[in-house]
């Protein structure tokens, strides 16, 4: 027999995701490179240091 | 974390969102692209001010438009929206000046039992990341959305 069980969402979740509204203006800049500077600095960075090796908070 | 903020906007792919800054200095576009970095599944924050005439974003500007608690709350609210959409990303951040940077630490640090609940966040300093802190100076931001 297959039950069907309903999961409410959890009412942290309804509060936390906003509403974003579909704007087809800006489909423009998804492929532009926006921010170059700060891109460049990041990517400089990341090969340097790359992805936390620490985990977490305790 | 249920902060005063503007309504978002985004292309398709929720990759590039835009608000609109509204005070003493008028209405002012804000735009939010989630940048792919070389890293697979990184992507670089930024944000900055559309000129409504040209259509080009600066990150340089300083809006002093009297609302950075309203503007942090919609920042923060695209990086919920980004995750949702792309479980398991990383997000990267950094002020475009060490003051911006400290503003953005200051925002962290107000709210941070509540993205604790959802994300794992870090800071970079003395060239590592370390398990973000209140009161510890970073360098940049790194956030992953807890599963």
């Amino acid at each position: 027999m297959i039950k069907f069980v309903y999961m409410k969402p959890k009412a942290s979740d309804k509060n936390k995701s906003p509403i974003v509204r579909m704007d087809k203006s800006l489909e423009k800049y998804k492929d532009k490179v926006l921010f170059k500077d700060k891109l460049d600095k990041a990517n400089e960075m990341l090969k340097t240091i790359g992805l936390p090796k620490t985990r977490k908070h305790s | 974390m249920q902060l005063e903020r503007y309504e978002l906007k985004a292309e398709q792919s929720l990759k590039v969102f835009e608000f609109t800054s509204e005070g003493p200095r008028g209405r002012i576009s804000k735009i939010v692209p989630f940048g792919e970095t070389n890293l697979k599944g990184l992507f670089n924050l930024a944000f900055g001010d559309k000129d409504p005439t040209t259509g080009e974003i600066d990150d340089a500007v300083v809006s002093n438009n009297n609302d950075s608690d309203k503007v942090l709350a919609a920042v923060a609210a695209t990086v919920y929206s980004f995750t949702k959409k792309y479980p398991g990303v990383w997000v990267y951040a950094t002020g475009s000046t060490k003051a911006r940077t400290r503003l953005y630490s200051m925002g962290l640090t107000k709210y941070l039992i509540e993205i604790l609940e959802d994300f794992d966040l870090y800071g970079q300093r003395l060239g590592d990341w370390e398990p973000f802190e209140k009161g510890v100076e970073y360098e940049a931001f790194l956030a992953q959305r807890k599963k």
